[in-house]
Order: structure tokens, then sequence, then C-alpha cells
């Protein structure tokens, strides 16, 4: 046993937009578990296609000149949208990459049950070890990991305590692919609506935000303490509805409501408490660089 | 011998003072009269006499008075104790309760939800076991297991950056003369002086632990073992607790006789669970109440509103006391709202 030499920095996986990078400290790091959490329609999945493209950059372009094996265990696996933006990534970037379709080298495998996951991960080390694609896979995504732990388990002590385990099993796993394969591990989690008093689930604060709000409801990251447990890094996506105020009320009588979204770092190792705004556009995700006179009322 | 006033159990202006006049080494006290050296050091002649016993006691205690070879008497033990190097962790108030900072020879466990600031703490100490001994710190190396992947080099040289500046402004503070600080240090150096590994298993985490005896034979200058955390891997595939408990408890034995042998600080850090007792969920560390024997030490880190704390639980010979403390760009620092209370009160004098 030979300790490491500590003398290499960390690679980064940009997000394709420089402004979430900031925000991220140059994006979403090599050999640890990043965590996306948001409400559905925040824009994980959109976020997660994204960095399936992004990766593909060389790395002047802060990508990892790697493939992506994305899980996904939500249904169907939005291949409409991903074209979209496979398009638009194609045109952004043709000098940084080969004439090659984008959506190529993005592997797609669908995932049903905790326990599909743990036995399908044998497969995923050998399809990682002798890859035969073009790019090695360097990015893993789960899109997402809280699907699978939403039926199989009830709430009693008993289960919560078998899920926990199943919890560590995966991230161990995960982690040990990351570090072998120098990979990045993205996984998306849902919100539940937080029911009770005080701070987070059970009282228990996590990260720099004392409680998390999306759609003006307060909500927590789903899967609990122990999950939070089991990720290096989480980020949180939120939505804000607001009328928009220079449309105001239309001529026409309707209100022009205008959807604020922000992306925090709840915890990372690595970075201080941060946050943007940001934009889904047709073209993709693209943060919003803050403006020094904040024009109309912001959300914080 | 700069060192050896370093050692002498005495308080840290009086030792401050000791360096400043010139009294570096044992033998530059051992001839020295009261009145002179309270002359020397602007101290009352009663503080002079306290130093100079101490300085007589530790001339005799170093000849040994073990009656049986290797055994030890409580007068002896509590010399020992006193003398106990400690690592800081950058946070005054947070040393405070600790005794000091954080002690070696002995096993301290550290928890808390995660984003409390486990590993940026483990990051610090694993920085601040480095401190030259003209600053009052160990000059050793740090070995840092690294189970969950969280160790970010990027993290650790931004905060032996600010280490280094720290260590130049107290230099030039201490040796009020131009005496450049004696070797230049680089973010480089620090990290070098941490020997990291990362752990994938809990066999891997075993076999590591049983190998560390070997390793710090060989790196004589290791001062600090962190490992962060020592729960992740045994919070899976363990059906059968029973054997998880024989494990833990072997681990943490090991660990506490490196901690003895090799006169080094062992650091645990620990994750928070919640416990299902009495029909209601209650936060606790992780790894069950029979782990709970196996540190000498155990601090809990936890939120206070926007504020972190942390919480001596147990411990032999600190009573329990909280203090806040921060993360920072720099690394664990003074909690923001204890420098505005003590600006506040300088403004109002």
């Amino acid at each position: 046993m030979k300790p490491e030499t500590l003398l290499l920095p960390t690679e980064k996986c940009t997000l394709g937009c420089p402004v979430m990078d900031r925000c991220l400290g140059g994006g979403i790091p090599c050999k640890s578990i990043t965590e996306i959490v948001a409400e559905s329609g925040s824009g994980k999945t959109q976020l997660c296609l994204q960095l399936s493209l992004s990766a593909q950059l060389p790395p002047s372009h802060g990508g990892l000149s790697a493939s992506s094996l994305f899980l996904h265990t939500e249904f169907p696996f939005p291949s409409r949208r991903l074209h979209q933006l496979s398009v638009s990534f194609q045109s952004l970037h043709r000098q940084a990459l080969n004439n090659n379709n984008p959506s190529d080298n993005i592997f797609v495998q669908s995932v049903h049950s905790a326990d599909q996951l743990l036995d399908i991960m044998p497969k995923i080390e050998s399809f990682l070890a002798n890859s035969r694609t073009q790019l090695p896979v360097r990015l893993i995504v789960i899109d997402s990991v809280a699907a699978l732990f939403r039926s199989e388990f009830e709430n009693t002590p008993g289960d919560l305590k078998r899920r926990s385990s199943i919890f560590f099993a995966i991230s161990a796993k995960l982690k040990a692919l990351a570090r072998s394969f120098d990979l990045a591990v993205v996984v998306t989690n849902q919100v539940v609506d937080f029911v009770g008093s005080g701070e987070g689930v059970n009282g228990v604060r996590v990260g720099n935000l004392g409680s998390l709000y999306s759609s003006g409801r307060r909500v927590c990251p789903a899967l609990g303490l122990a999950w939070a447990n089991c990720i290096n890094s989480r980020v949180f996506l939120s939505r804000e509805e607001t009328v928009n105020s220079y449309a105001g009320r239309g001529e026409d009588g309707y209100v022009y409501m205008q959807t604020r979204r922000r992306l925090c770092v709840v915890f990372a190792p690595h970075l201080p408490y941060s946050s943007c705004e940001f934009v889904i556009r047709r073209d993709g995700v693209f943060g919003v660089e803050p403006q020094v006179q904040e024009d109309h009322g912001s959300s914080r | 011998m700069e060192t050896e006033v370093w050692r002498l159990p005495i308080s840290a202006t009086q030792r401050g003072k000791l360096i400043s006049a010139g009294y570096t080494s044992l033998s530059s006290l051992s001839s020295v009269s009261t009145s002179l050296l309270a002359r020397d050091l602007n101290i009352t002649d009663s503080e002079a006499i306290e130093i100079l016993r101490v300085v007589s006691g530790k001339n005799s205690v170093d000849g040994g008075h073990a009656i049986v070879k290797g055994g030890q008497s409580a007068w002896d033990m509590l010399h020992e104790e006193e003398s106990m190097r400690r690592i800081t962790t950058s946070c005054a108030e947070l040393d405070n309760i600790l005794g000091g900072g954080i002690s070696c020879r002995e096993v301290t466990e550290i928890g808390g939800v995660p984003g409390i600031g486990k590993t940026q703490l483990g990051i610090q100490l694993a920085v601040n076991v480095q401190i030259p001994p003209h600053c009052g710190g160990l000059e050793g190396k740090a070995i840092y297991i690294d189970t969950e992947g969280s160790f970010m080099v990027e993290r650790v040289l931004q905060i032996a950056e600010a280490y280094i500046e720290d260590m130049a402004e107290y230099h030039r503070f201490l040796y009020k003369d131009s005496r450049a600080s004696p070797v230049e240090t680089q973010g480089k150096d620090i990290l070098e002086s941490i020997y990291y590994f990362r752990v994938c298993s809990y066999t891997e985490q075993i076999a590591l632990i049983n190998f560390l005896d070997k390793f710090v034979s060989e790196h004589k200058d290791v001062k600090l073992v962190i490992i962060d955390s020592v729960t992740f891997h045994f919070r899976q595939d363990f059906d059968d607790l029973a054997l998880r408990t024989r494990v833990l408890s072997s681990m943490a034995l090991k660990l506490m006789q490196l901690a003895k042998k090799f006169s080094l600080a062992v650091v645990l850090l620990n994750q928070v669970t919640t416990k299902y007792t009495e029909g209601s969920f209650q936060l606790s560390l992780a790894l069950g109440d029979s782990w709970s024997h196996s540190c000498t030490n155990r601090v809990i880190l936890y939120w206070n509103g926007n504020e972190r704390y942390a919480y001596i639980d147990k411990s032999p010979s600190l009573r329990s006391a909280s203090a806040p403390f921060s993360v920072t760009g720099r690394g664990i620092r003074n909690s923001d709202s204890s420098c505005k209370r003590s600006k506040l009160m300088h403004s109002s004098e």
C-alpha cells in the first residue's frame, strides 16, 4: 500500500455554460458523486443531457473528451429533447468536435429498481474497462435515483434500514468506479414537501441553506439523511413563478408569469456557498450573469 | 534546540516571553536565577519560580523515575498529559474547549451532518500538524485515509496557502526583527507532507489500518492519522451486526495502540444517523452504542441557527462545553459572531 500523490488537480467536466461552471468551481468534479436535487420541471434532466453532451468536448473547452453512460429510471427517455440539444450543441462547437453525431457518444440504459442497479454494476464495470467506444466513458448519470426507491420500501424501521444499506452499497460501488476510471458521477434526486416545524427533516439542517423553497413550497431532498451521507456534493435547483413586472397584466387580460430558476450549492467539500440564476431555452440550460443593479424584486 | 522550551507545560505567553528573551533550551534555564529570569522576562518573581520549578521537574523526569521498566507512576502520567502536544484547529474557541486542540496519544471522534464541515476540519488538521516548532506546532506529517472521496486537492491547496500566509505573519510577530522566515514553504510542500490513501471497501480499510503500524514505523514524523469517514463502508453489506461490532472494536483498539505507541493523534470522522428508539426517530452518531466506547474523546458538530457549533460530548479530561466555529475560504476559523462580539465589547469600552 502506497500513499497517492496529491499534486494532480481534480479534473472537472463543464456543464456547457461558463456562468454555471463558475458557480460550481469549474464544473462537475471527477472521482466523486454530485447530486442535483429539484422538483420535477426544474431542469434536472435537461442539465444532465447537456452535461452528457459537454463531456465530449476536449479538455481545452472544459470537457473530458469522453462519452457518457446515462442510466434513466423515469420513462420514457427524452430522446427528442436530446436530439434538439445535440443539434444546437453541434452547431455551437463545430470545430471542437469531429464531425460525429454527439448522440452516438451517449449510451442509454434503463433501470427499474435498486436491486437491478446493483445487479448491473459488474456489467457497467466491464463496459467501462473494455470500452470499444470511440471516446472512453468518463461520465455516469443516474436520472433519477429517487425513482428507484419510490414504491418498494415501506416507512417502517426495518425497511428504512434495508433501504439505507442499499444506498451505501450503490454509493460505494459508484465511488469505486469513479475512482478507478476517473469518472464524474451525477445523480438526480427529487424533493418531498417539508412537513413539520424546525429545520430540515426531523429538525436536521443539512448544508448551507436552512431551508429550501421551490414553487413557493418548503421542500427537502428525498431519501433522507442516510442518502445525504452517500454523496459528496449537493446542488439544488429551485423555481419560482413570479408575475412578469414588465409585461404585467397584458391588454388581453392575462397575467404573464415568468419562471425564475436558481442553482445553489447546498454542500460540497471544495466549494463555498454560491448560487446563480439560470434559464432553460430551446438550445439548452444557461446561467444568467448577475446584474449589478437588481432591476426588479429578486427572489432571495 | 528551540523545541525544548515548547515542550514545557507552561502558558503560551510565558513560552513566547522565554523565546523572545533568548531562553530557547532547557540548559539555558538550568543555571539562571529567579530574579534574573523575572527581570529578563518582565514577569513577577513567583511566576519565574514557577517556570524554573517546571524546568527542573522536566529535567528529573527525563532522567526517569519508573520503578518497573515500562511502568509509570500517576505523577509521571500527569506530567506526560500536561506536556501532551496538541494540534490547533485554527479556531480559538474550539481550541479552548478542546484544551488547546486535538491531543496526541488519543483517539478523537468528530461527527456531524453532511455539509457541517467534518472534511474541512480534517483537512485543516492535516495542514496544522505541520506547523513548525518555533510557531508552537509539531512539525509532523499527516496520514489522510479517505473512504468517501471528499478530499479535494484544490481545497487543500487553498487552506495550505492561507496557512502559509498566516505562519509568515505569526513569525514576523513573534520575532519582531527583520529575520526572514527560515524556509520558504509552498503549497506543494504542504501537500507532500500529507500521505493520502483512498479506500474503496471495508476490507481495504481494515487492511490499511493493520498496515499503519509498519508505515508509521518507517515514517516516524507522522503525527496525525485522519479517517474520513470511519463509517462509510460499515453502513452496507453488514447483515451480521455482531461481526460488524467485532471488526469495529478491533479496528478501534489498533488505532488506540497506534496513538499511544507513536504518540500521534488519531481523528475519526463519523456520520450522523437517525436512530429509532421508543417509537420516535432521534439523531445520533452512526455505528451504534458499542462503538461509542471506542474513542477517547467525542466531538459533535451541529448547526445552531445559521452558525456552526462544536460540542464536547465525551471526554475523560475535558468538561462538556460548546463553541462556535466557521468554515471560511481560508479554512476553519473563529466564528464571525464571536469576532463581532469582541468588536462590540471593544467599541463599548
